[in-house]
């Protein structure tokens, strides 16, 4: 299960991020006001389940400046201790939560941040936002107490962060920030109330919106509880019913629970591609050319012309982003009546002698097949692809045999390489006269 | 020299082309190793239907590592290849000729001679198929999803072994995997389906012969859509279904009445109530021995083609479920948490395979959610409020609850309604069969349910369910503008209705 566990962690770190991100998207809306007011930042919540957690320690000491990514503190839950990360760069003002705070709720403010730039010393810390929506919350008398606030569990803390930080210092912020809905902005006008009432109201609608029925409680028109009760009965409908789920009997043969293998990242290796090609048929057309014509042609000429030839129209690598065009085509199977897709390469192989004896070991299979093993990556016996050469004993330089042309390449150039050596073979032991003729 | 030396190039570059190049082969097969050995995904999806195929395009998307399995041969699932959208062709072009035969000499249009091509119509419902499902295959290729022809089955918990399609097998790892399998139809007992005589709702759309009599087992949405199709072709349709109402236990009950009356007067005969005992085939007759579900006397029911729409049920079979120790419920569905986590955490199940209604665009909402889970940590779909629509003609569609469900419950609500012969756009389009149907809270006027029978209801149902995700009030449609003359304003006068009063009825 430590895959399990890992899972859990990026996960909730993602979350986290993601709670982070949205405070920095309102924090860039807010132009004017941008390097003057210090921002709270409260507790998150990694997972959809988390309510509260523990500040294990603030990697971040009070007036220090921090870069985005670097990790502000750790937070203990109680699946795992994750690192929270910062999403813009800035400077830490106060911590109010320390090290090792206990069971601190999510959304309650653990420190205030200011951004890069700001004279710390003159910034005022707000007031604490999230505090007193959770005092608003849990205010009214009605609904809470028959069904457990069904309108605080379909708005997460998120509103309230992102009331605190759009807010510059003081003053109350609308709760109702998009167009109220025409039976509310009806019902207001009809009953001369002011905008401001809307702050006294408790909306029950989806993401705390303001319904028609929270008006008609306020008024007093209807049963203070009914929104409430509507609303819970929505809430419970939004979710697949998982209760009474009744196992079907398992068969008999029971699986052996096989571990999971670690998830590890591997780090991005340059494959080797190589492939064996003799260059008997080149010195051959060469003892001709000299005999007949009197011209005393390089070897690397062949070779240089060979690459020339080879590197032409090669398939593409396979990271390569095709037009939309192209990959409709691919899909009614017209790519196949045009001309292939392909671009030019320039690759220029390595090239070793190889002894004869070992020839028949390579027989065209390439060398990068195997991936590095991470076992002995970790253990420092690395045995990949590199080392793998010294089964066939190499001679550096050129030999009249056969030679091992070889390339590197990023891994998702693997074919193209492949292909490109090919070509080279091909040319090289098959036609070379054609090449200089 | 240097001209030469490009003639000699291109000599040389012509031995490249296709022509007698046994080396290139290799090539391939050596790619394919590579795929399966090195490479962990970071998403396997098995199934390329709407749940898995909308999955992967998103995964694609966020920058995931994404590969697909289809083992039909082309993306879309059982929706478009043999569901939703064939049967929406059909639906569309057996209404034109309906209409063409029976509705256009009083508006007017004589037409001589209006005959059926069955083929030519099957080959329109074919293009249109095969035109989504290759649109799918390119947005695969946009998006970078690597799609593997063939048949997945779990070798471990992170291992799919796949057989392809083209011979040969595979493997896949995935550091997450999602089991989008879908649903396959229920087969009646003691009937075999072999989609000739006896068919499945598959059969139903590709039959070569309109046959003079059928027997449809099932009034659910799929018979009665198949029961539509074939009767306007010219069939003598007689719909058999067990429960007393019509469209499956979801619809309105006054709306399931409405609809079995306008059916009925479109020449499709409903026996309600009614229990199938048995079945037996005698050469090109197939017969049902039925009975009152409430117990009476027999009878025997005599047709060319039977056609069993009891419901679909989870397909796993061949997935290989019981090498990882996967539980099913006692329906077949597999297990999952509201996070569609299966019991092994970095697999996960969504669509027809899983709980919840079996909706195409219920697996999308899904597909799109379980990725945001792995991905971001949090995805929603809310359940309360998925749309469903019939599309027999006139259309049938609701979302939220219906009055039977808030009687059962003992809810209160309020009803307000809006019949289409009350409206100018149906009046004059010469199509006024319908209504719309609001249910609202008593108090605080909250929308409960909306449903609609009547042209386009499949359409309007849109704004019902918007109205329905932002907690809207009957009063908030009513006080919207909608343009006139449309059916849409229908809508709005049905929430009048609901609140207060319509204006013109």
């Amino acid at each position: 299960m430590a895959s399990f566990a890992a899972t859990a962690c990026r996960i909730s770190s993602r979350l986290a991020r993601q709670t982070l991100l949205q405070d920095a998207a309102v924090r860039g809306f807010r132009t004017s006001a941008a390097a003057l007011a210090a921002q709270n930042l409260t507790m998150p919540a990694l997972s959809p389940t988390m309510t509260e957690g523990n500040i294990a320690s603030w990697r971040v000491k009070e007036g220090d400046k921090f870069l985005a990514g670097d990790v502000l503190l750790e937070i203990e839950t109680d699946k795992a201790t994750m690192d929270v990360e910062a999403q813009d760069d800035g400077i830490l003002m106060k911590i109010m939560k320390g090290d090792s705070s206990k069971g601190v709720p999510v959304g309650t403010r653990i420190a205030v941040i200011a951004e890069e730039g700001d004279d710390i010393s003159a910034l005022e810390i707000p007031p604490d936002e999230g505090l007193q929506t959770q005092e608003a919350k849990s205010d009214p008398p009605a609904a809470s107490s028959s069904s457990s606030s069904p309108s605080s569990e379909t708005a997460p803390p998120k509103p309230s962060a992102s009331d605190g930080a759009s807010k510059p210092a003081g003053g109350k912020a609308p709760k109702q920030t998009y167009p109220l809905y025409p039976s509310v902005a009806h019902l207001l006008k009809q009953n001369g109330l002011d905008k401001s009432a809307i702050g006294d109201m408790t909306p029950t609608g989806p993401n705390g919106r303001l319904l028609k029925g929270d008006v008609l409680a306020f008024l007093g028109k209807i049963n203070a509880k009914t929104p409430a009760e509507v609303s819970s009965r929505f809430e419970k409908a939004s979710h697949l019913d998982l209760s009474n789920i009744k196992v079907a009997k398992a068969p008999e043969a029971k699986a052996a629970e096989k571990s999971a293998a670690p998830a590890a990242l591997v780090p991005e290796v340059p494959s080797v591609v190589s492939l064996p090609v003799s260059l008997a048929a080149v010195i051959e057309v060469q003892k001709k050319v000299q005999n007949t014509l009197g011209v005393f042609l390089p070897i690397s000429t062949f070779i240089a012309r060979a690459t020339d030839v080879a590197n032409d129209e090669l398939p593409l690598p396979a990271g390569a982003t095709p037009s939309a065009d192209e990959l409709f085509n691919q899909v009614l199977g017209l790519d196949k009546i045009g001309s292939s897709r392909g671009s030019r390469g320039c690759y220029n192989p390595q090239i070793a002698a190889l002894s004869q004896a070992a020839s028949y070991l390579t027989s065209g299979r390439p060398l990068s097949g195997k991936r590095p093993d991470i076992i002995d990556m970790l253990s420092g016996s690395s045995r990949g692809t590199t080392k793998q050469k010294p089964t066939r004993p190499l001679t550096p330089g050129l030999s009249t045999g056969p030679n091992l042309f070889s390339l590197r390449v990023p891994r998702a150039e693997e074919k193209r390489a492949q292909v490109f050596l090919e070509r080279v073979k091909l040319v090289l032991e098959k036609e070379p006269g054609r090449l200089v003729l | 020299m240097l001209p030469q030396r490009l003639l000699s190039r291109t000599a040389v570059r012509s031995a490249f082309k296709p022509s007698g190049l046994p080396l290139i082969a290799p090539a391939t097969r050596w790619t394919r190793t590579y795929a399966s050995e090195a490479e962990e995904k970071d998403l396997v999806i098995i199934g390329g239907g709407v749940a898995g195929y909308v999955a992967a395009i998103k995964a694609g998307q966020e920058g995931m590592k994404v590969t697909c399995i289809e083992k039909r041969g082309t993306l879309g699932g059982t929706c478009l290849n043999v569901g939703c959208i064939p049967s929406k062709s059909l639906l569309n072009n057996s209404h034109l000729y309906h209409q063409i035969l029976h509705d256009s000499k009083h508006r007017g249009i004589e037409v001589k001679e209006a005959k059926l091509n069955l083929t030519q119509m099957m080959k329109a419902k074919e293009t249109s198929v095969s035109g989504l499902t290759k649109g799918v295959e390119f947005l695969f290729k946009k998006n970078g999803v690597e799609y593997i022809k063939g048949a997945g089955t779990f070798q471990d918990e992170h291992t799919i072994k796949v057989e392809l399609n083209d011979g040969g097998e595979t493997t896949v790892k995935g550091k997450n995997i999602l089991i989008a399998t879908g649903s396959e139809v229920t087969p009646f007992p003691g009937l075999q389906i072999d989609e000739k005589r006896v068919v499945s709702s598959t059969g139903a759309i590709a039959l070569t012969e309109v046959p003079e009599k059928l027997l449809v087992i099932g009034g659910g949405i799929i018979g009665l859509e198949m029961a539509s199709v074939w009767s306007r072709l010219g069939s003598k349709v007689t719909v058999v279904e067990f429960l007393d109402q019509i469209g499956g236990p979801g619809m309105d009950l006054e709306i399931a009445k409405q609809t079995q009356k306008i059916l009925k007067k479109q020449g499709i005969v409903f026996k309600t109530g009614t229990k199938v005992l048995g079945g037996a085939q005698n050469g090109d007759i197939v017969s049902l021995e039925v009975d009152s579900a409430k117990g009476g006397k027999a009878e025997t029911l005599d047709a060319a083609v039977v056609l069993v729409a009891i419901g679909r049920r989870p397909y796993t079979a061949g997935l290989g479920l019981e090498n990882i120790g996967m539980e099913l419920d006692e329906r077949g569905r597999v297990i999952i948490d509201s996070e569609y986590r299966t019991k092994i955490p970095h697999i996960r199940c969504v669509g027809d395979v899983t709980f919840g209604p079996m909706l195409a665009h219920k697996a999308e909402e899904e597909a799109v959610a379980v990725v945001e889970y792995i991905k971001k940590g949090y995805g929603h779909v809310n359940y309360g409020c998925i749309p469903s629509v019939m599309y027999t003609f006139p259309e049938v569609a609701w979302v939220g609850q219906s009055e039977q469900d808030l009687k059962k419950a003992g809810i209160a609500y309020r009803v307000g309604t809006f019949p289409f012969s009350a409206n100018s756009r149906a009046k004059t389009n010469l199509d006024t069969d319908g209504m719309v149907k609001m249910l609202a809270d008593p108090e605080t006027d909250r929308i409960l349910g909306v449903h609609i029978i009547g042209p386009n209801a499949g359409e309007m149902i849109a704004e019902g369910t918007l109205a329905l995700e932002y907690g809207a009030s009957s009063e908030d449609i009513a006080r919207t503008c909608h343009a006139h003359p449309t059916l849409a304003e229908a809508f709005k006068e049905a929430a009048m209705a609901t609140h207060g009063k319509a204006i013109h009825f």
